[in-house]
């Protein structure tokens, strides 16, 4: 390998030896292949939970929008939470903001919960139901497995995920000189890997970001578990209880639940650019009753919360997430991750850089199946079933999507349906077919879903932010058809076109 | 879901002006940096301070903007939009009849193929490099001093990080057994030493 130089040729760049980067190539492939359906389905699932709020704008646009409710209304919302399940053992109240102006109510009674939308008055309106939401949300976090295992693959995706762009840089001493370098059409191969590395590179600290807080979010339970095997004798409370509000003395009588206005002024007293976006009160008609107000400040992206006794005591004097640098940095986690700052600019970066990193992906696994093929050793299989992994994606989004507008139909059913019926396909039909039929098949489903949301809900007094995710809808259905449209595929020359499609065509 | 998903609402929406001047800089970055790319001579050094400056510029207007973290966040997400779309602007469609350029990247190594050496190398990737930085993560978290909350957020984070280190590593390193020899080393020992102190709160 050439030392990397100036055009003067001043050497700027240590020579990397050629056997390093060969083995640290070989890592990076093996590890991207054992887990590249994985951080696939991951990365994008990721990439569509960005904009969850949207989707529940979308999915419930019949809901109240509601802006700011005074302390009053949110005590009469907490009354009518007690009214409405009268044996609730916890009551939450998330105030609307300016992502989700939804103002919602949740009662628990033991495991078992029950949500409604409220009105600016406070008081509860339908239940809310949000199926196509929920779903969205929880194949990013556990991937619809049962939940203590699917958080924790999540999270070995992140390491998984984020050993590979360690590897990823170490392994590509050209990725800073190549650093503009994008060619596009010819050799497939090198098209993928301009793609693969561009992304790669420039995108680098989101993509270390968002690897390393998912990772530590999925694996947080073992570590706890395995500090408290080794610290705590096994007792994990301890462990949570270091990150967790102080608690009111334990006493099950009864008593009158508590008047929230008065802590909230206390709140306003004490922290007054502290915005409250939810209450939580557990307990409410017994003495130990607990009540605790999530809150944001702006200009920071840890979350705070305060918690106060039935009196209106507030319990450890100061805000938990504030008080040192492990709980600003623990409760930092979730924003970072999730895109939760900046309001809209942040989502449509966190949305682009997201389909970035599903292209990564993509075409990590695509730069390896077209290496085979230009050394003489294909996988002809292999190229199938990735190219139909690749694009089961949109078309299994949009079906269960159209399933769950038109129909009611459970979308975990149908998209798992949607996506082993894609996989089927790389038994029976060429690369170019698969990528061709999935395409089409996803912009089909997701047209006839903005089309379905769009005469259900036309000429009602809606949320307009619905409008807008179906004309969203509507431009991705006509993006996954644009390489159709524009001829990009027909322009391969003929030797290229013959062979079989590699990946993310 | 047993949880309200949306509690953390992504409100404090940063400016308009922001986020034009964060995407800016990111792009004159880009240029600045394409510019020393493209161009040799004298004027390399100073196009690559400037490329770097201008994004750090860029970076501090996030900052006093939306504040010290949501900023910093901000602009490592609107940056890398900013440069990516100067990239994709700047593409070389080619004619695909035309003969590919000599490719320059290396290969990978041919490993030897023996099954053991295989199990071995996903056993350590996996369960062994996880539990050895796990016992590193337990060890900073027992010695390390400071704020218990503190010491377990970080120690927590050194986990992943470290994993995924060991995970690169052992899956380039043909010298397997020394591989397994540090790993296994390092569980014992900073589990041992996380045991033998315990948790100071």
């Amino acid at each position: 390998m050439s030392r990397t130089a100036t055009r003067s040729g001043r050497p700027i760049w240590p020579k990397v030896p050629a056997s390093f980067v060969r083995a640290v190539l070989a890592g990076h492939s093996a590890l991207g292949l054992a887990f590249a359906a994985l951080i696939f389905l991951v990365c994008f699932s990721g990439t569509a939970a960005v904009f969850i709020q949207e989707f529940q704008r979308w999915e419930r646009p019949q809901d109240p929008v509601v802006v700011a409710p005074t302390a009053s209304v949110l005590q009469t919302a907490f009354e009518t939470g007690l009214r409405l399940t009268p044996d609730t053992n916890r009551v939450v109240i998330n105030l609307p903001g300016e992502g989700l102006p939804r103002f919602v109510l949740t009662t628990w009674t033991g495991e078992d919960y029950k949500m409604w939308a409220l009105d600016a008055q406070g008081r509860a309106g339908e239940r809310l139901d949000k199926p196509w939401t929920d779903f969205v949300q929880d194949l990013h976090i556990y991937l619809h497995l049962p939940r203590s295992w699917g958080i924790f693959v999540v999270g070995l995706t992140g390491v998984a995920l984020l050993s590979s762009l360690v590897s990823g840089i170490l392994a590509h001493p050209r990725v800073f000189r190549d650093a503009f370098h994008l060619r596009w059409g010819g050799s497939k191969r090198l098209q993928e890997a301009d793609l693969h590395n561009r992304i790669g590179i420039w995108a680098l600290p989101f993509h270390v970001t968002l690897s390393l807080t998912g990772a530590l979010l999925g694996l947080s339970t073992v570590i706890v578990g395995v500090l408290a095997m080794v610290v705590f004798k096994g007792d994990t409370e301890k462990a949570y209880a270091l990150f967790a509000t102080p608690e009111p003395a334990h006493d099950q009588r009864a008593a009158p639940p508590p008047d929230l206005t008065a802590m909230l002024a206390t709140l306003k007293r004490i922290a007054p650019d502290a915005a409250v976006t939810y209450a939580v009160v557990e307990d409410p008609r017994q003495a130990q009753q607990h009540i605790s107000f999530g809150t944001r400040t702006p200009g920071r992206l840890a979350r705070e919360i305060y918690s106060f006794d039935r009196t209106g005591a507030l319990l450890g004097g100061s805000g938990y997430g504030a008080r040192n640098v492990g709980e600003s940095l623990y409760s930092a986690i979730g924003p970072a991750h999730f895109g939760w700052f900046g309001g809209w600019p942040t989502k449509i970066a966190y949305g682009l850089l997201g389909i970035g990193l599903t292209a990564v992906t993509s075409s990590g696994v695509a730069i390896w199946l077209a290496r085979r093929r230009a050394k003489g050793r294909p996988a002809p299989r292999w190229e199938r079933v990735w190219i139909a992994t690749v694009w089961s994606q949109p078309f299994a989004y949009g079906a269960a999507m159209l399933g769950v507008v038109a129909a009611g139909l459970p979308p975990v059913a149908v998209w798992g349906g949607a996506t082993l019926a894609a996989l089927g396909a790389a038994a029976v039909l060429a690369p170019v077919r698969i990528s061709r039929g999935l395409r089409s098949a996803g912009a089909a489903a997701l047209a006839a879903t903005a089309g379905a949301h769009v005469v259900a809900w036309s000429g009602r007094d809606i949320d307009p932010a619905a409008w807008g995710v179906d004309v969203a809808l509507a431009a991705l259905a006509l993006t996954l058809m644009a390489p159709e449209a524009t001829g990009m595929l027909r322009r391969r020359a003929p030797a290229d076109a013959e062979r079989p499609a590699i990946a993310a065509e | 879901m047993g949880f309200y998903a949306c509690e953390s609402d992504g409100d404090g929406v940063v400016s308009g002006a922001t986020v034009a001047l964060v995407l800016a800089g990111g792009a004159a970055a880009g240029v600045a940096l394409r510019h020393a790319w493209r161009a040799g001579g004298a004027r390399r050094p100073w196009l690559i301070i400037t490329g770097w400056g201008v994004a750090a510029a860029a970076v501090a207007v996030a900052v006093a903007s939306a504040g010290a973290a949501p900023g910093t966040f901000l602009a490592l997400a609107l940056i890398p939009v900013a440069v990516l779309a100067l990239v994709t602007a700047g593409v070389k469609v080619r004619d695909a009849r035309t003969r590919a350029p000599r490719e320059l990247a290396l290969e990978p190594s041919d490993r030897a193929s023996k099954a053991w050496r295989g199990w071995l190398r996903g056993l350590l990737a996996g369960p062994i490099g996880g539990v050895a930085a796990m016992g590193v993560g337990l060890a900073f978290v027992v010695w390390v001093p400071g704020a218990p909350q503190t010491r377990m957020v970080l120690g927590g984070m050194l986990v992943p990080v470290l994993w995924a280190a060991g995970m690169a590593w052992t899956l380039a390193d043909d010298r397997i057994l020394r591989a397994t020899a540090v790993l296994v080393g390092v569980a014992l020992v900073t589990f041992a030493a996380s045991a033998l102190k315990g948790f100071a709160v």
